[in-house]
């Protein structure tokens, strides 16, 4: 299976329409892959369906770069008991 | 220019607790006026003090012209139409009478008809009065009617008296309205001086020289048919702030005529209107200076560019008194639907009625909106005027307006509201629009709820059977 990192890369990829090279763990979704305000939302929904989770919005939002998703969404699967 | 003597330090008052300043700002009511101090102004060289609490314990009132200036600028209203309108402004006013007078022509068969049905409609308040020009055959119509009061007209300029009244001198014309005024009392009727045109007259000269007359006059009479003044502010010309001159102050023209002249503040009356936006605060002013009554207007329609609204002067006597005093709030939306539904129109941005007065657009405040209704909205407009507050969406709205939009639509509260997350494919397609389709205009709230239905279509299934409309 696939890392958490990895899934959320291609989730990035496919809702700014980036290609998955290009996507870098240390990057901002907005500074940096120009997310703007809806695409933002969209990320957030589009890692909700990926993993099958609930994610608390203001602390989803809070959460800046693609590591940083991926560690905040592997804490969630955990907390809700979805294996990854 | 600020000066060294005149600053002062401010430290921060740090604090992790958020002051709400709620003993102003009531959501249940709209925010209350507050004084900390006299209201001075200099008049005639010297500083004279008034005291603005005074407004929250003196009997202020409204007093109604709909159907007359109100009517002046627009096709007549039908007699059912102000049959009905007469009943929503009794119920508005509530039983202490806040809306304590209205007032009608009196000329044709139309106008006694109106009359008569809303006098048969047994409300104590608002009072029926009549209005007519200063001439005595006009005042056979007061009698017939069987009226206790009548407003009649007493033009105050120059202008007046001799370009359009064609009077020799304003002998001639002092003479003439006191005929009427006593032929008023003779019959037993009230007159209501409506000194049209005083904030372009010579009032040393003039206007309080007719003042004191009618005063001498009333003398003679019993309380109860004292001539009332009513301060007709034609043009607009009144200004409001401190340190103007006649003929333009409002509080000086109060001043001089309820103190210098001696007519009691419960027979003075303002009537304004608004050719430079001060109409509002013109009677607001008046209420503060010692003028017991406010005349205006349903949603300030009036001659030109209208009168002191009706709505405004409600809002702002809650606001003064502090209370609701028994006003209906929720009536002025009613009476707005009424009125659009009889092709009045109102713009959307008017306030209080306007379809958007409460309709934020920019996504940034239906933010706020989300996390504290109070945020951007004046007062609980849910609650007062039946206008919960709404968002309305365009480019600016994002995912927090369509949030907002779609929550309010389901009549969602608390812990039942859905996310911004979830109504992330109506927003995707609300910001498509402008885009990638380039739209210009704002989306309806039908392309919303067919949107809504499409792309959330288990919250649809679950929340469809309580949709609320505006």
């Amino acid at each position: 299976m696939a890392s958490v990192q990895d899934r959320v890369i291609e989730v990035t990829a496919r809702v700014l329409q980036l290609d998955t090279a290009d996507i870098k763990p240390e990057q901002n979704f907005s500074a940096d892959l120009g997310a703007e305000s809806v695409q933002s939302i969209e990320l957030v929904a589009m890692f909700e369906e990926e993993f099958g989770i609930e994610m608390d919005e203001d602390a989803a939002l809070a959460v800046t770069t693609v590591g940083s998703a991926a560690e905040f969404i592997e804490g969630v699967c955990k907390e809700q008991g979805v294996e990854v | 220019m600020a000066t060294v003597e005149a600053r002062k330090d401010h430290p921060l008052v740090d604090t992790t607790e958020p002051n709400l300043l709620e003993d102003v700002f009531d959501y249940d009511l709209p925010p209350k006026i507050r004084f900390d101090g006299p209201l001075v102004e200099y008049i005639d060289g010297q500083p004279v003090e008034f005291d603005p609490n005074s407004a929250k314990t003196r009997d202020i009132f409204i007093t109604d012209t709909t159907f007359r200036d109100g009517q002046q600028a627009r096709p007549p209203y039908t007699v059912d139409q102000m049959v009905h309108l007469y009943d929503l402004l009794a119920k508005l006013g509530g039983p202490n009478g806040v809306i304590r007078q209205t007032e009608f022509f009196l000329y044709t068969k139309n106008d006694r008809e109106t009359l008569d049905r809303c006098r048969e409609l047994g409300h104590e308040f608002p009072e029926c009065t009549g209005w007519i020009r200063a001439v005595k055959g006009d005042f056979r119509l007061v009698k017939e009617a069987g009226l206790k009061e009548t407003g009649m007209l007493t033009s105050s300029s120059d202008y007046h008296i001799f370009n359009k009244l064609k009077f020799k001198s304003r002998q001639e014309c002092m003479d003439s309205y006191c005929e009427v005024v006593d032929a008023a009392f003779e019959a037993g009727v009230r007159p209501r001086c409506h000194l049209e045109d005083v904030t372009r007259a010579d009032w040393d000269g003039f206007v309080m020289p007719f003042v004191d007359r009618l005063m001498r006059m009333s003398e003679q009479v019993p309380e109860d048919q004292s001539v009332k003044i009513r301060i007709c502010d034609t043009m607009g010309f009144g200004v409001h702030y401190p340190g103007v001159e006649l003929p333009r102050s409002v509080p000086k023209m109060i001043y001089k005529l309820n103190q210098e002249c001696g007519v009691p503040s419960d027979r003075l009356e303002w009537h304004g209107h608004n050719d430079f936006h001060r109409v509002h605060a013109n009677g607001a002013t008046a209420w503060l200076y010692g003028c017991d009554a406010l005349n205006g207007t349903l949603f300030g329609f009036g001659e030109r560019c209208g009168n002191p609204p009706v709505e405004g002067a409600i809002i702002e006597y809650i606001s003064l008194k502090e209370d609701l005093c028994g006003i209906q709030t929720e009536l002025i939306t009613e009476i707005a639907n009424y009125m659009r539904s009889i092709d009045f129109p109102i713009p959307d941005n008017y306030p209080l009625v306007g379809k958007h007065f409460n309709t934020t657009r920019a996504g940034i405040h239906a933010g706020g909106l989300r996390n504290d209704e109070r945020i951007y909205n004046i007062f609980d407009t849910t609650k007062l005027l039946n206008r919960p507050p709404r968002v309305a969406l365009t480019d600016k709205s994002g995912a927090d307006g369509v949030a907002h939009w779609v929550n309010e639509f389901f009549g969602l509260k608390g812990s039942d509201r859905i996310s911004k997350i979830k109504v992330h494919k109506v927003a995707r397609w609300v910001m498509d629009q402008y885009e990638k389709e380039g739209r210009m205009t704002a989306i309806s709230d039908e392309e919303l709820e067919a949107k809504v239905q499409e792309l959330m279509p288990a919250y649809w299934e679950k929340y469809k059977e309580s949709p609320v409309h505006a």
